[in-house]
């Protein structure tokens, strides 16, 4: 199954880390975004799946991230921005782990396209 | 029953799709479009074609709205209650595949998440946390719900929680029973009055701070403190835009760390409350034995046999933001089937179509989180309740006669 994914960076000027498409199982090229370079604007989109790997690393760079920004200003409202950048993301990875988990059993994907083979049938009484 | 009404196209959302006009014969479920142009428009300026839209009586969606923050158990909540209905809720097939929506038989789940009018950049930017209005589009969220409860398919954006971009929107086909999830749905007066029926999730702060460790923990780079320090930092805005719909909800379900264990610091054992505005319509609160007096239950004893802490149930009316209430409580846990078919044969008003139905959702569930406690016992209650209604709903509208085209 393949999206197109855009990634989206904390500033202009940031390069995603090409570390990371060792980590995953599909090939990204890194996204450049917002930068102005001499011949316009440079976009290489590459068709990936979201992995919980890379929702993970997300996590915990919003978390250094928060801890950066809020050690500067704790009552800011870039602070408050920053711990619920994490919060929305603990919430994708927690959402993602269950899909993962779902997706695991073979039987219940096999089950769910042909619930009326042998194998598949349930009785509730 | 068809209902007509006319209208001209500027008063109509431009997000209607128009279905080939099929032959009207009796029996259509679908809005029927004509469109035509009246022969006098070359005289005015302004041309303005009619339209007209028949809808069958049945074909209206009914819409509930469902609170919480995240991390609150609203898709347990969802899978609940698409259970209720039959049938399993999944995302749309071969659309985006970090689309927010669920889609079942019956029932589709949007996620308010969706109407972001800031992405995650924007709001970085700006200082502003999504719980903050500013960065929801409410004018979008009511023209969709309006149109969708009318029976009129909407482009919906997508918000990628992923990437925290707004992605292509997707498209939704108005189905029987909308839910509309997120931290919203009761914050915009005009959304308000759009919804059937309406819940809110109240978790209090030491349940909320328990869930979010065991959610969380087993993330890299989470610590405790880190976990504090997001929920504190979140609170002044959930405080200030999330709290206050909970007086507009007609079903409240409160969970609070429980009173049978004291210093109990575990949160494993929790008191759930499911607090029912009365005089609802098509809403009949459940009760305990008998329905307005304050009855205090504790099952287990002679009959009913229960491990440690017990069970503890109470029942009375009360009053909630100056709202008449009644309210259900329950403190402690399952332990086995029989406790559960014991407690639901003493609850009345529950609206299950058989004796056991509300023991056999919380047994097919048995893996979801909450399956032992209130929690799973009231979701599943509501359920229930909002089947209830939608069937009231479906049936009173089968009887309306067929109203006067409105001009």
């Amino acid at each position: 199954m393949a999206t197109i994914a855009g990634l989206s960076l904390s500033g202009p000027g940031v390069m995603v880390r090409a570390s990371e498409s060792q980590k995953s199982n599909t090939v990204k090229f890194p996204l450049l975004l917002g930068q102005r370079s001499g011949s316009g604007r440079m976009r290489a989109v590459r068709i990936v799946r979201a992995a919980p790997d890379r929702i993970s690393e997300k996590v915990e760079e919003s978390i250094k991230n928060a801890e950066e920004t809020c050690s500067e200003d704790p009552a800011s409202g870039e602070c408050v921005a920053a711990w619920d950048e994490v919060e929305e993301l603990s919430a994708a990875a927690s959402h993602a782990r269950d899909r993962k988990k779902k997706e695991s059993d073979p039987l219940e994907n096999y089950c769910s396209d042909n619930p009326e083979v042998d194998e598949c049938r349930t009785y509730d009484n | 029953m068809a209902a007509c009404t006319v209208y001209t196209t500027q008063s109509l959302n431009t997000n209607c799709s128009f279905p080939t006009p099929s032959k009207a014969h009796l029996g259509f479920h679908q809005k029927q479009v004509l469109l035509y142009r009246s022969r006098t428009s070359s005289r005015s300026s302004s041309s303005r074609p009619w339209v007209i839209t028949c809808a069958a009586g049945d074909s209206q969606t009914v819409v509930i709205g469902l609170a919480a923050d995240s991390g609150c158990g609203k898709s347990t909540f969802m899978r609940r209650l698409t259970s209720v209905f039959g049938g399993t809720a999944e995302p749309p097939k071969g659309g985006n595949p970090d689309s927010n929506t669920l889609i079942s038989d019956t029932t589709t789940v949007i996620c308010l998440d969706d109407y972001h009018s800031l992405d995650r950049t924007g709001r970085k930017e700006k200082g502003v946390t999504a719980l903050d209005p500013r960065a929801n589009n409410f004018d979008l969220m009511y023209e969709q719900v309006k149109a969708i409860k009318e029976g009129i398919a909407v482009e919906k954006p997508i918000y990628n929680h992923v990437t925290g971009l707004l992605d292509a929107p997707e498209l939704i086909k108005p189905p029987k029973i909308l839910v509309i999830e997120g931290l919203h749905p009761m914050f915009d007066p005009r959304v308000r009055e759009l919804l059937d029926f309406s819940i809110y999730l109240d978790i209090s702060n030491e349940v909320k701070f328990a869930w979010k460790i065991q959610r969380d923990m087993a993330e890299r780079g989470h610590s405790l403190e880190s976990i504090k320090a997001s929920i504190e930092a979140r609170k002044p805005d959930f405080d200030a835009y999330i709290d206050p719909q909970k007086q507009y909800a007609d079903a409240v379900i409160e969970v609070l760390p429980t009173q049978l264990i004291p210093d109990d610091n575990e949160g494993k054992i929790l008191r759930v409350r499911l607090i029912q505005k009365e005089g609802v319509k098509h809403f009949s609160p459940v009760y305990l034995f008998d329905d307005g007096s304050t009855i205090s239950w504790i099952p287990c004893g002679r009959k009913l046999t229960c491990s440690y802490p017990g069970i503890k149930f109470f029942y009375g009316p009360e009053t909630y933001f100056g709202n008449e209430v009644s309210v259900v409580e329950m403190d402690g846990q399952f332990d086995r089937l029989d406790e559960l078919i014991y407690v639901e044969s003493h609850l009345s008003n529950l609206s299950t179509k058989f004796y056991g139905e509300v023991t056999q959702q919380m047994l097919k569930h048995a893996d979801f989180p909450g399956s032992s406690n209130g929690t799973g016992l009231f979701q599943t209650i509501v359920g229930l309740k909002i089947r209830d209604l939608f069937e009231q709903i479906v049936a009173s509208r089968a009887q309306t006669p067929v109203k006067s085209a409105k001009a």
